[in-house]
């Protein structure tokens, strides 16, 4: 019955179709915010759809961040609830949560700085460390696997050079494995900062990562 | 573009506009009937809107299956404190991709839901727990909450009701633990999500010391057409106990993999034969998971009588979870498998219980000791007491989950796990 794979329609679901960029992949139908136009304020932190400027040492929390950060606030009861908000915010500006990022937002919220390091390293995507430009995350979790996540994990490790965790020599790929990303009826599903790609098999890899490369050095 | 995961056996009622981009804009959705139901709650009043879900049989779709008019009505019926209702959209359980979809394609649905759940429980906010990797479909989200507050349909004086019921989008930061409703109130307020001790229950102590409600995304998506149409009207699909229609996510080794709504009650067979257009490369069938990695496997045999509903599932020694339809063919590595879900667990544990936390990164070991082909025999006493000594002795039930598919492959197909331990007899005696 099948004749070829499906394609999630929809703003992820543009496996095969790499050279096309955001807005064609989206479509004018696309309504939601984009995250690039700084993201919507109750969404509190998104990442920036294919982040170009990180930079580790990048103010944080100053003008449009501030407004954020200060909206952010007015939606919970208290100022410990926005901390997961905030931190998100942060990592948003510089790609990281450094210790010091963390005693900044202590600061902010009135907590202690150990609680907000209890906090920060008891959820995955905060990057305690920096990561490449491209965070590369290939599900490798069960319905995945039983359609071939390994092979796709170890194609982007041949591709990027890299052992799973560690940032490839030029910083632009980091390559680790994630657990389900809840897009199991097209496997492999692998986030690549904050895009899904799916139904990915090991022969797309170079052809995506290429297209990564280009984009960056694209000034996109 | 058409959505591709269709099938004339399906029942669409919430995912009715499943690739129709167009029903993201609110402009849309209100010319094709959205916010009439929420005018109507607003009209019967929150009694009749809870009897009517209570009628409707409506059950929990987030794995638990408990009635929601019955959860609703354990809220105070006189507020003397803050009520939240917390929608559930931290979707992480292997296998289970329904939420993102509802989310991404039918927003206001999903609000509409929210709005009379809160309306109902009377909760004047009410947070949607996004999981963090969900870029896209927060951002659809997040639009459809500023597009529904412009218009009035959210905030202050909700249609000129006068009822006031904020919404916030929380993005949350890659936990699946942040999916048992009580971590999720953790995470909330900007703790670890580890589970509470219950009790006390939500319903009296929840989010921000409050009374509070968790319920699913699907769950929430399908209260609008409840409301519409009538708690009896929703009884025409599913069984007796098991009413309505429910998203089937279905992955692994089928032809057509995907989201398919189909009344409670479906054989698992036809899902697979039918709907799904059979086993990938025309493969025997070898196991299911029928409802996410939390649940114990079901072998061939005992999927050809297995309907889809929560009892019909539980007959068979299983349970629907999600229902998330894991299919894998006879080529499947089943060791392998287990050990990666295991190991999930063990990534995920969040560390609070001893038994879970020691348990899941033992069984680890002696699975992939086991897989490598150094296991004995005895590996498989020890990961059954294991088993024992992590299901019913923890806070939540991220521990029985892990044992789930230990206990029923073991059981089930044990002839896999001894080929491999006699193979690496046989080579280490060589």
């Amino acid at each position: 019955m099948s004749e070829v794979p499906f394609k999630n329609p929809g703003w992820a679901g543009n496996t095969g179709e790499f050279d096309l960029d955001e807005d064609q992949v989206r479509g004018d139908d696309f309504v939601g915010t984009r995250p690039r136009e700084g993201g919507h304020p109750s969404g509190a932190a998104t990442y920036p759809y294919m982040l170009p400027e990180k930079h580790p040492d990048a103010p944080l929390f100053e003008g449009e961040h501030k407004e954020r950060f200060d909206k952010i606030l007015t939606r919970y009861p208290n100022k410990q609830a926005a901390l997961l908000p905030t931190l998100g915010l942060a990592q948003e500006v510089r790609g990281h949560v450094s210790p010091e990022t963390m005693d900044r937002v202590a600061e902010l919220l009135e907590l202690s700085p150990a609680y907000v390091r209890g906090v920060t390293t008891f959820y995955t995507m905060y990057n305690k460390r920096p990561v490449g430009r491209y965070l590369v995350q290939v599900c490798t979790n069960i319905s995945c696997n039983l359609c071939g996540a390994d092979d796709v994990m170890e194609a982007f490790l041949r591709y990027t050079d890299t052992e799973i965790g560690e940032t490839s020599e030029d910083g632009e790929f980091t390559v680790v494995e994630a657990e389900c990303l809840a897009a199991c009826g097209f496997p492999t599903c692998v986030q690549i900062n904050s895009r899904y790609y799916e139904n990915v098999t090991p022969a797309d890899v170079p052809k995506i990562i290429e297209r990564l490369k280009a984009e960056g050095a694209g000034g996109d | 573009m058409a959505y591709p995961y269709v099938s004339d056996r399906e029942v669409r009622v919430l995912s009715k506009y499943f690739g129709d981009p167009a029903q993201r804009r609110l402009d849309t959705y209100v010319e094709r009937g959205g916010y009439q139901a929420l005018k109507k709650a607003f009209e019967i009043g929150q009694d009749a809107v809870i009897d009517e879900v209570k009628t409707s049989g409506l059950r929990g779709r987030g794995g638990a299956g408990f009635p929601a008019g019955v959860k609703w009505s354990f809220m105070p019926k006189q507020p003397t404190k803050p009520h939240y209702l917390l929608c559930n959209a931290d979707e992480s359980e292997p296998g289970t991709f329904k939420d993102r979809e509802l989310m991404r394609w039918d927003p206001h649905q999903l609000i509409e839901g929210i709005l009379i759940a809160s309306y109902a429980i009377r909760a004047k906010h009410a947070y949607i727990y996004c999981r963090g990797e969900f870029f896209e479909a927060t951002q659809v989200l997040a639009k459809a909450v500023e597009d529904a507050y412009a218009k009035g349909y959210a905030g202050a004086d909700i249609m000129g009701s006068g009822n006031d019921i904020d919404i916030t989008v929380h993005v949350g930061a890659g936990a699946y633990i942040c999916g048992e409703e009580t971590g999720l109130m953790n995470s909330l307020e900007g703790r670890r999500g580890q589970p509470r001790v219950k009790p006390p229950f939500p319903a009296a102590v929840g989010a921000f010391g409050m009374p509070s409600t968790v319920n699913n995304v699907e769950t929430l998506s399908a209260v609008p057409h409840i409301i519409t149409h009538g708690g009896q009207w929703y009884r025409q699909w599913g069984t007796e106990k098991s009413p309505g229609t429910k998203l089937f996510c279905v992955s692994g080794h089928v032809n057509k993999p995907g989201n398919y709504e189909l009344p409670l009650g479906f054989p698992l067979t036809e899902l697979i034969e039918d709907v799904c257009g059979g086993m990938r490369d025309g493969k025997a069938l070898k196991a299911v998971i029928p409802g996410g990695s939390s649940v114990p496997l079901l072998n061939a045999e005992e999927c050809g009588r297995c309907n889809l509903d929560y009892e019909g599932v539980q007959a068979v020694g299983s349970m629907l979870g999600c229902a998330s339809v894991i299919v894998m063919d006879e080529d499947t590595d089943i060791v392998k498998q287990v050990r990666r879900m295991v190991q999930f667990y063990a990534h995920e544990s969040c560390g609070q219980c001893t038994p879970c936390r020691e348990g899941t990164a033992w069984m680890t070991k002696v699975l992939l000791r086991i897989e490598e082909g150094r296991g004995t025999e005895e590996d498989l006493d020890t990961l059954l007491e294991m088993s024992r000594q992590m299901t019913g002795t923890t806070i939540c039930v991220l521990s029985d989950s892990a044992a789930a598919p230990v206990v029923s492959s073991i059981q089930k197909f044990k002839d896999e796990y001894l080929a491999l331990i006699r193979r690496g007899e046989r080579v280490g005696v060589a």
